[in-house]
Parts: C-alpha cells; structure tokens; sequence
C-alpha cells in the first residue's frame, strides 16, 4: 500500500514537473495592435515560451510556457516594461 | 516626420511608411533599436510650394509615456539632418518635430509642430493636429477602422491651413489610410512593420 502512495506521489510530482505553465497578465497601455504586436513578439523571444495570446479588450496578455519550464514574475514584468508598457495583475494556472 | 502612426516600433522592428498628400510624397525606413530610439532614412519631395527634395537620416526618440489603464499618452522627438535641393541648389537640411500623442481604443488625439530649416532654400515651422475615433472597438486579429480629422498649418506653402478628412484601417502591423483635403488632393498613407 505504501509503494503504491510512493509510486503515486512520484508520478504526480513529475506529471506537475513536466507540465507547461498558463499565465495571464494584463498590460496597462496596450491599445491598439501595434502595441499588441511589440508585446506579443518580445514574449515569443524568450526561450521559455511556446506561446502567446493577445485580448485587447481585456488588457490581457496570455502566456504558455514550454512543458517543464516557468516565467518568473519579475521576468514577466522585465518583458512588458522591455516593450514600452506597464504590467498589471498576474494569474497563473497550471 | 512622418508620424501619423508612432515613429518608433517594437526592439528589432522594422518600418516603413509613405505619406503622399497635399505637402508632398514622403517614404521613410526606420529601424527600432531599443525601446526608446529608432534610427532611419528619410526622403520627402515637397509640393504645393517649393518643389524641395529632402534626404536626411532620421533618429526617433521615445521621450516620454503613459500607460494608463484604458489609454496611451506619448511625446515623440524625430530629428533629422541631411540634404535638400530645389532647382540644383544643394544645401543642408535639418529638422525636428514633436508629436504628443493620447490613445485609447476609442479615441485619438495628436499634435505635431515641426520646424525645418532648408539653408537658403527655406525656413518653416509646420504644425499638426489629429482627432480620430474608431465606431468599432475590433480586437487584435480583426481589422480596426479609424475616422479621423487632420488640420495642418504650414505657413511656407500656398494654401496655409489645409483640412483633411480622413478613414484609418489597420490590421497587425498593416497600415493604410486614404483621405481628401480641403485644397483637392488625394491622401494616401500606408505603413508597415516587420
């Protein structure tokens, strides 16, 4: 019964580890597609990214990472300030 | 100096833009080499006036933004020195302007003053102002429409205040904008980023 938990605990935890990342993060000055664009192909830049998702309705940015890999907040926030705008809220999901 | 659209793009960006109206034909190259500084070629061929030809390399600075919650506020420099001709008298040319700029996804408003000084060709000040506003609120991958209004100042040509109506569509990183002044003449702006 314990190597079954073991076994299961350990296959949860590399699942989770190999697992990619969705984050959102609204942009405050992003208005228009130009603005959009700059964003959008200075996320794809980074290594960790497989993807990128724009709403300009929402100010929301969403960002899918590589399986196994993360975007820390501060890198996040250094990507968006790179391109000329201001970071607002951050959400991740799994 | 053209800079119906921003003058800068996104870092390794880069833009091309041709402006034909009633001032003249221009088409200028632009490179975005950092967030604040994008550095080009600009050519204009001036009419309604003197017929002066410029070349000058161009270097558009970001000097200052604002991003608010539902907009963008911005003051642009663009400056440039080179060369201008008219009738095979070759002198320097340089100019700067400043556009302030404040969008949002509804509303846009820019002003540009523009000062030039052409040698012993000619002197002139310039000035520009845009109220747009898009009927539409389109999304990223839809195509926006933009009204707009343009009324320019240019004391050095021969009709001193020109009022152009004016459509904007853009798409991406596609823009095209077609208009008719109040002196008869056809506008026709397009740019493009890459």
């Amino acid at each position: 019964m314990k190597t079954k938990l073991l076994t299961l605990i350990i296959a949860f935890g590399l699942t989770a580890a190999v697992s990619a990342e969705t984050i959102h993060t609204t942009v405050n000055g992003m208005v228009c597609a130009f603005c959009a664009t700059g964003i959008e192909k200075t996320f794809r830049k980074q290594p960790e990214v497989q993807s990128v998702k724009v709403d300009l309705p929402s100010k929301q940015v969403t960002i899918t990472t590589k399986p196994g890999k993360t975007l820390s907040d501060a890198k996040i926030k250094e990507v968006v300030t790179y391109s000329g705008y201001t970071m607002g809220r951050i959400v991740r999901e799994k | 100096m053209v800079a119906e659209a921003k003058p800068l793009s996104y870092v390794d960006g880069t833009m091309v833009m041709q402006e034909n109206d009633e001032t003249g034909h221009t088409i200028s190259l632009d490179y975005t080499f950092t967030p604040t500084e994008a550095f080009g070629l600009y050519i204009k061929q001036e009419e309604n006036g003197k017929e002066i030809f410029m070349l000058t390399p161009e270097i558009n600075t970001l000097l200052k933004r604002w991003n608010l919650p539902d907009g963008q506020g911005n003051i642009f420099n663009m400056s440039g020195a080179g060369i201008a001709t008219y009738r095979g008298n070759n002198q320097p040319s340089l100019w700067t302007a400043f556009l302030a700029d404040y969008e949002s996804r509804r509303w846009f408003l820019s002003y540009e003053p523009r000062f030039v000084w052409d040698g012993n060709i000619e002197k002139s000040v310039w000035q520009r102002a845009r109220i747009g506003m898009a009927p539409l609120l389109a999304n990223y991958n839809d195509l926006n429409t933009w009204i707009m209004f343009q009324v320019d100042h240019h004391p050095a040509k021969h009709d001193h205040f020109v009022a152009t109506p004016l459509i904007r569509f853009f798409y991406k990183t596609y823009l095209f904008e077609v208009g008719y002044s109040s002196n008869q003449h056809i506008m026709v702006n397009w740019q493009v980023q890459f």
